[in-house]
């Protein structure tokens, strides 16, 4: 019964911030009890993952599809056990460290707004309920952009994510059309989804919009929208399943590009904000290079770098926010100190930064290497991309680091100035870091539970091409390629 | 044979010690709550003590009541499903002589440092960095298996360029420590990739299995897969022990304080590439290629730092060179497969190279001493390149020493320019691209105007 309630309480509490939010209450109290919520919910987030009676739970539907006995519009499974607390925990991070100035009621709304479409999308695998959380999710990101001095970026951001949903929507029709299944019309509507996923996620060539946005939008809005990788979710629910090897090869592909291409360009920029962005399209592609290998190993690496670069990167990126709420816009072509008046704020940006990179003892480390060594097999290539991309990122971490926070004397700064962290603050860095080196010292429940979330994604994807097979001879050119799932158990 | 308990018992608290100082002291720094002094001074000492004895100890028992390499399993870490890491610690006299060395020598260095950083501000972080480079030679002197090897590898990395940036209020050593970063990275990203080939085309990531003696067609290597993965090893060993062509980020790492330059660029971190060598010897023996590349690179780099070291203007960069100089001469013994005479060598030179860089500050007041006791200066020596080399020939290798072999000027004309540009050409290609979506040319943005969140 309490996870039940756990459950009600994950949607409610956002539920209830935003109604907060119309109401006469201070804005300050607003955030107080935004804070508040996004604690409770990640309070109750694992209880609902870990629940065994909610891991049979599901709302089924066939009005919304085509597939026998219909699909799960709620369901909470391998998969998603391990999402809700992670967006629980983004919700909780962007209402505890944005600068106040930055977060006014409207803000509020919008994050609790994100966060509810977030977990919401997480709980689901039905392509319409998914077409549907998409559309309000754009909608969110796009009014944050809506004051004049966004108007560009706003644009930018329409073209790119209108087409995404628009393809989104094309293929998810094509895909719950009647008798689509193991015809043409089921790749078509895949190859559609593929597209507007890799829109999405800001895979090359389709990223440009990723750069501009962190660099001359808004940045908040920006890591709240981005960090989560509802497109990631997308290709695990969606395509992962359905896909040919030749399609899962080409995202392989092009995720593998963008990787390298973005933590190149990180390393060079002159603006921090931007070379946030390539650090995240980095990151990203990282994810969905793990996603589309049909290696049990290198999914479950795949899966743990979803965690451990949302939560690093949307950590490091609020760093970069909470220092220019004290000194204006960052350039990297200077040294700013300022390490000794904010120690802890300079030693968390690093320990984000080197989670983002792969580093020993960070559970970023724990996923590049299980994502390397799983995809070796099938796809070598990928492994000396991976280290290529890492290496890259590496630096372009640590000259951040060095850039903002060291190679410059603090007598130079007044004396009497106050740059350090607030309480809250503070303890949520902290929480943080202590959080991704925890589970890079302890990964063994987390690898064991992302190791039977990619256990359920291959069987379901195996049952798939088997029912195709017999079925339908028309696919059977696919199957015969498509790498055999490696489910054994050492 | 089954490892005796006490042995992996003794090897678990040699590697723990300093990995738990290092989780005590990184602690204490994230909550911005620094132990005291006096506290931090004693962990330190206590740890690095109970390393060494507990490998001295093992060295004993190793000795006593085993023959051979074992490898020492302290099961899965990160998964109990395939692919995880294992923790595999591969022991023998080589890897326990040098795991007691690096505990001994950090031990020392732990000790002077305590008074050499007495009340700076960075005592704490010098610690926490200290016990990192620790647990990273130590899981680099052990290292059963690749992953095990990289995490020590990386830690040694990471914790040498913060510490180049240890004084990081002043530009010069921030940017030396991006430099030495760099270089550390293109080391990293080699031993990768020959991890990543050894386990594609054998299968495994076993040290035991690529550095035992097999025949590498055992493992399933053909010769030019051999071959590959040993030069890939040898680039990464020429970046992290400085050989040529990656010796140009030697003396800019001497920005740190003088026990981190003593522990890192004197003793231990710059032989770490020669132990990793004495330890693929056996995958060194069967790839010629792979040793001529080797023997070559030694070669080279001691006598370029040989010649380089003459003509420093500080005590720090002049002993760093001639490190160097011993360095090449230990990689070209292993080439030649001079493995004893090579260890004894390394051991030797770590330990006379620490006591000069720690006596480096008093250099003038021993000077000073020798002076007012011999009643005359002390005779300098040397003279040996002008009586066999022509005035043309002297001056040009000045130029070449003094400017350090040109190395970072040809690294920033060949690398670092031609790819900045590039990537920038990208970046401006990406703005483009916005502006052809829409049809309509980006704003400017006044200075200042996006401080919005």
């Amino acid at each position: 019964m309490s996870d039940r309630l756990s459950l009600v309480a994950l949607a409610a509490l956002p539920i209830a911030v935003i109604v907060a939010s119309f109401l006469r209450i201070d804005v300050e109290r607003l955030r107080r009890l935004a804070v508040a919520g996004a604690i409770a919910s990640l309070v109750a987030a694992p209880v609902v993952a870990l629940s065994p009676d909610l891991r049979e739970f599901s709302i089924r539907t066939s009005a919304l599809s085509y597939v026998p006995g219909g699909e799960a519009i709620i369901r909470i499974n391998a998969l998603s056990a391990a999402l809700l607390p992670f967006a629980a925990g983004l919700w909780l991070l962007t209402v505890a460290v944005t600068p106040r100035a930055a977060l006014d009621r409207r803000g509020v709304r919008r994050t609790a707004l994100a966060t509810l479409i977030t977990l919401a999308s997480f709980l689901t695998e039905s392509a319409v309920v998914l077409l549907a959380l998409s559309v309000a999710s754009v909608w969110t990101f796009l009014s944050a952009l809506s004051d004049p001095a966004h108007r560009y970026q706003r644009r930018v951001v329409a073209v790119y994510l209108g087409v995404s949903t628009l393809l989104f929507a094309l293929g998810v029709a094509l895909l719950v059309s009647p008798g689509a299944e193991g015809t043409a019309i089921e790749v078509a509507g895949m190859w559609l989804i593929v597209i507007a996923a890799l829109v999405r996620k800001g895979i090359v060539p389709f990223h440009a919009w990723v750069p501009e946005v962190f660099d001359h939008g808004r940045m908040g809005p920006a890591i709240l929208f981005n960090a989560p990788q509802v497109g990631a979710y997308i290709t695990v629910v969606l395509i992962v399943p359905r896909a040919s090897a030749e399609m899962l090869r080409v995202i392989a592909i092009l995720a593998l590009i963008t990787a390298v291409y973005g933590a190149a360009l990180a390393l060079v920029q002159t603006s921090a904000r931007r070379a946030c962005g390539y650090l995240f399209m980095s990151q990203s592609a990282l994810v969905m290079a793990g996603l589309d290998c049909t290696s049990v190993t290198a999914l479950t690496g795949g899966l743990l770098v979803w965690l451990s670069a949302g939560l690093a990167f949307a950590g490091l990126a609020r760093c970069v926010l909470m220092l220019e709420a004290r000194r204006g816009r960052l350039n990297l072509t200077t040294y700013h100190g300022g390490y000794e008046r904010m120690p802890l704020l300079a030693v968390s940006f690093l320990c984000m930064g080197l989670a983002c990179t792969g580093f020993p003892g960070t559970l970023g480390f724990i996923g590049q290497e299980l994502l390397v060594g799983g995809a070796i097999d099938a796809f070598p290539i990928m492994g000396f991309a991976v280290v290529v991309a890492s290496a890259l990122t590496g630096l372009a971490v640590l000259r951040m680091y060095f850039s903002l926070f060291c190679g410059r004397s603090d007598e130079l700064a007044h004396p009497n100035l106050r740059l350090g962290l607030t309480p809250r603050e503070a303890w949520t860095f902290v929480a943080l870091v202590m959080t991704l080196v925890g589970l890079g010292i302890a990964p063994r429940a987390l690898v064991d539970s992302r190791f039977a979330a990619s256990d359920d994604i291959l069987r379901q994807r195996q049952e798939r091409m088997l029912k195709n097979s017999s079925e339908r001879p028309v696919v059977r050119v696919w199957e015969r390629r498509v790498a055999p799932v490696t489910t054994k158990r050492g | 044979m089954t490892p005796s308990l006490p042995l992996t018992s003794l090897v678990l608290i040699g590697v723990g010690s300093p990995a738990i100082l290092l989780v005590l002291l990184g602690a204490a720094s994230l909550v911005n709550r620094p132990l005291p002094e006096r506290w931090t001074g004693s962990l330190a000492a206590t740890s690095m003590t109970m390393a060494c004895g507990a490998f001295l100890v093992a060295l004993a028992v190793y000795g006593t009541a085993t023959s051979g390499t074992q490898l020492l399993s302290y099961g899965a870490w990160s998964a109990s499903h395939e692919g995880g890491t294992a923790i595999e610690f591969l022991v023998d006299q080589l890897s326990l002589g040098f795991a007691a060395l690096s505990t001994a020598i950090a031990g020392v260095v732990s000790a002077f440092s305590n008074r050499y950083l007495h009340r700076e501000s960075g005592y704490n972080r010098y610690f926490v960095l200290l016990a990192m480079f620790v647990t990273g030679m130590l899981l680099v002197a052990l290292a059963g298996n690749v992953a095990v090897l990289f995490i020590g590898w990386e830690f040694v990395g990471l914790s040498s360029a913060l510490l180049v940036a240890f004084f990081h209020e002043r530009p010069a050593a921030v940017s030396n420590a991006f430099r030495v970063l760099s270089v550390y990275r293109i080391s990293d990203a080699a031993m990768l990739s020959a991890a990543v080939l050894l386990r594609h085309v054998a299968g495994t990531d076993s040290l035991s299995l690529l550095f035992g003696r097999v025949a590498p067609s055992g493992i399933g290597l053909t010769p030019t897969n051999a071959t590959i993965i040993a030069v890939l090893l040898i680039v990464a060993v020429a970046c992290k022990s400085a050989l040529l062509p990656f010796s140009s980020w030697l003396p800019r790492a001497m920005e740190g304080p003088t026990p981190s330059s003593a522990v890192y660029y004197g003793s231990l971190s710059i032989h770490a590439g020669c132990f990793l060598l004495l330890r693929a010897a056996p995958l060194l023996e069967v790839t010629p290629m792979a040793r001529l590349l080797a023997g070559g690179l030694g070669a080279l780099t001691a006598v370029f730092a040989g010649i380089a070291t003459r003509v420093q203007s500080d005590v720090k960069s002049s002993l760093a060179y001639a490190s160097l100089t011993q360095v090449g001469i230990i990689v070209v013994e292993i080439a030649v497969g001079w493995y004893t005479v090579a260890f004894v060598h390394l051991v030797g030179h770590a330990c006379f190279r620490l006591l000069q860089f720690l006596s480096a500050p008093n250099v003038l007041h021993d000077l000073h001493g020798i002076r007012d006791a011999i009643g005359n200066h002390p005779s300098t020596g040397g003279g040996h390149i002008q009586r066999v080399a022509s005035e043309r020939v002297r001056q040009r290798l000045f130029l070449i020493a003094l400017e350090r072999g040109f190395l970072d000027s040809i690294l920033d004309r060949l690398v670092v320019a031609p790819f900045i540009r590039f990537a920038r050409l990208l970046t401006h290609l990406d703005d483009w691209l916005c502006g052809a979506v829409v049809a309509v040319r980006e704003p400017t943005v006044p200075e200042g105007a996006a401080h919005d969140e």
